[in-house]
């Protein structure tokens, strides 16, 4: 009997132990019916329940970047999240405990070649758009966070699917909107319309309305037809949004004046501790220069609408010096929305607060020289209506014919730079087209390139004093376009 | 001749090295840094370019500076070749991808390199006698080193990231 004590007590400690354990179950469904496009992004919802409150940990990983989450679970409470994941064809979601077995799910992301449609009807009506990839859309599939709509080209809603829609859904869809995303909306209440009406971008263009699924099709295909200015990406802001070269700048004179030092102990000393010695303490001295100095992050901002419009999208860049080889963790702007890296192959860690939806710090390696960027996107309401009048005599009579007052900007119009002063609501002004100047500066140069040939634009500084935690170097501009003057 | 001449002439030739691959890696940085590529792959070959040239340098200067004055002096030139590129190797190191071990090996085998090699310019004078065909013969197995080094860099170079 007293050999069987010990095995006794093991079992009950087996059976106390598999009692404490949390079961965590774990369900992964992508958006978009799991379909995108090569290089986009796309989104995972996932669901968590419990059968004993632990605190657990989640894991996204999506190619070379994890989506982090802690998360207190209690039992009966389904824990739902949607995280926005970057490009991969692949999704592997784990959730574990302190003292569980973690649970794993694979989620597969189908990349289309072709240009993908979706398509959300309560009818299985067909329709086929040539050379799409059609995906059938229930409303849970449509994403909450706006860069997710990257993986789709087009998009149909009827009504019904569209009334159920949840708010972050609806907020995602109205800043793809914003961001000229091509949507048509079937028979939608006309409620609904007013609602939306001025929130598309492109001069409203790419939302369109249509009364049966026939019109729906005409309309986007009439609207691929149509060029629409695509939201400008890292590389075309590359010319105005040049990283600093501060730290490189500091390498070069440290570098400079060891060479000039080392030359000179060369030139007047001879013996085997200076020839040694001064390298050593020239390195370890550069190396704790290169410490010591604080490294700047660059906050850029462009954004551009269409005069009379509610809202203009927004693409920011948040650029983070690189100076020692190390970790580091930054935290993501909170007023700035769809966080994610620029690069996709760049290793990076976000901290995703469940509560708020949304990424919150971002941690990565560093090394001298290296930029490491986040890329942000979304929309932003604005009132800046602009109306352009040509007068005889080479004049253009511009008019504040918005609500608010404008501060002072540039004019671009017929390849020439103007002034354009602060205008009252109401308040007008009289350019001459001749005086205008060939100022070709980078940030003029991608103006005019994202102004029509024959429209006109106009050009503000954006005042980022209003943004929560922005960094000292931020600067971001306001391009308005004007469609014919 | 003067007994600092060689050492001196030796710090001046690394200096002259470190100062060549410094300003190659730093344009190349900026460059890197204006058209937002990598900048770490020009950190990879400044470390391998300062490797492979104080590698291929070393042992001719070793082997005859060891064979013409002794051990010490060969020992001074050949750290005076070695230690002027530490400034730059950590700075390209801190810009690179490439380990931190790989780094300080291959600067223990440059200065165990430093201390060796002068040895068999010395076993050279007194096997020869002749100090003249010492030096020669110096100078001459010195190259077949460098030259042996050159051929086998693939094997003892860092690799690229």
């Amino acid at each position: 009997m007293l050999r069987r004590l010990p095995l006794l007590g093991l079992a009950l400690c087996g059976i106390a132990h598999a009692i404490a354990q949390p079961r965590i179950d774990l369900a992964a469904t992508p958006a978009w019916n799991g379909w995108t496009r090569p290089g986009r992004a796309t989104e995972v919802d996932i669901r968590l329940t419990v059968d004993v409150a632990t605190r657990a940990t989640l894991d996204v990983v999506a190619g070379r970047q994890v989506v982090r989450a802690d998360l207190d679970l209690e039992p009966g409470r389904v824990v739902r999240l949607h995280v926005p994941v970057g490009t991969a064809e692949g999704v592997a979601v784990r959730a574990g405990s302190l003292t569980g077995l973690p649970e794993r799910r694979d989620v597969r992301i189908a990349q289309s070649e072709s240009p993908l449609l979706g398509v959300g009807l309560v009818t299985d009506d067909p329709i086929h758009l040539e050379g799409f990839h059609t995906v059938a859309l229930a409303a849970d599939d449509l994403p909450r966070d706006a860069s997710a709509y990257s993986s789709i080209d087009a998009l149909i809603l009827d009504a019904p699917t569209l009334g159920a829609l949840d708010q972050q859904q609806l907020g995602a869809l109205l800043v793809h909107a914003a961001e000229c995303g091509r949507i048509v909306l079937l028979n939608a209440d006309p409620r609904v319309r007013r609602v939306l009406d001025g929130t598309g971008g492109c001069g409203g263009r790419a939302l369109m309305s249509a009364a049966s699924l026939t019109d729906a099709k005409e309309m986007l295909e009439s609207s691929l037809a149509a060029r629409m200015v695509p939201a400008i990406s890292l590389a075309g802001a590359g010319e105005f949004a040049r990283p600093g070269h501060l730290i490189w700048n500091r390498v070069l004179v440290a570098l400079a004046a060891y060479f000039a030092i080392a030359a000179l102990a060369v030139m007047f000393f001879s013996s085997l501790p200076v020839l040694l010695l001064m390298p050593a303490l020239a390195a370890v001295a550069i190396l704790a220069l290169v410490h010591a100095m604080q490294p700047t992050p660059q906050l850029v901002v462009w954004s551009e609408g269409e005069s009379g419009a509610q809202v203009a999208r927004y693409q920011a860049w948040q650029r983070f010096p690189g100076l020692v080889r190390g970790h580091t963790r930054v935290p993501v702007l909170p007023q700035l929305a769809s966080a994610r890296s620029c690069d996709p192959t760049q290793p990076m860690r976000f901290d995703f607060d469940a509560g708020r939806g949304r990424a919150t710090f971002a941690e990565f390696d560093t090394r001298l020289f290296r930029q490491i960027s986040l890329c942000y996107s979304g929309s932003f309401p604005v009132a800046r209506a602009i109306a352009i009048e040509a007068r005889p005599d080479d004049l253009l009579e511009v008019r504040n014919a918005g609500r608010t007052a404008w501060p002072k900007g540039v004019l671009l119009a017929g390849g020439l730079v103007h002034d354009l002063p602060a205008l009252g609501p109401g308040d007008n002004t009289i350019i001459r087209t001749h005086t205008g100047k060939p100022l070709r500066d980078a940030l003029v140069r991608t103006a005019m390139a994202r102004t029509q040939a024959d429209g006109a634009a106009a050009l503000w500084e954006l005042e980022l004093g209003g943004v929560a935690a922005v960094p000292i170097e931020s600067k971001g501009w306001l391009l308005v376009s004007i469609p014919h003057p | 001749m003067n007994e600092a001449l060689p050492h001196r002439l030796a710090a001046m030739t690394g200096l002259a090295l470190a100062a060549a691959i410094a300003v190659w890696w730093l344009g190349s940085s900026r460059l890197a840094l204006d058209h937002g590529t990598d900048a770490g792959r020009s950190a990879s070959d400044a470390l391998n370019a300062l490797l492979l040239v104080r590698g291929t340098a070393l042992p001719i200067l070793g082997v005859r500076v060891g064979a013409l004055r002794g051990w010490r002096p060969g020992v001074t030139a050949a750290l005076g070749l070695i230690a002027p590129s530490w400034p730059v190797v950590v700075l390209a190191w801190s810009a690179s991808s490439t380990s931190l071990t790989q780094v300080a090996l291959a600067e223990l085998l440059l200065l165990a390199g430093s201390a060796a090699l002068p040895l068999i310019g010395l076993g050279l004078r007194h096997s020869l006698r002749h100090a003249e065909l010492a030096v020669v013969m110096g100078t001459a197995v010195g190259t077949a080193l460098a030259a042996l080094a050159w051929v086998t860099r693939g094997s003892w170079c860092m690799p690229l990231p």
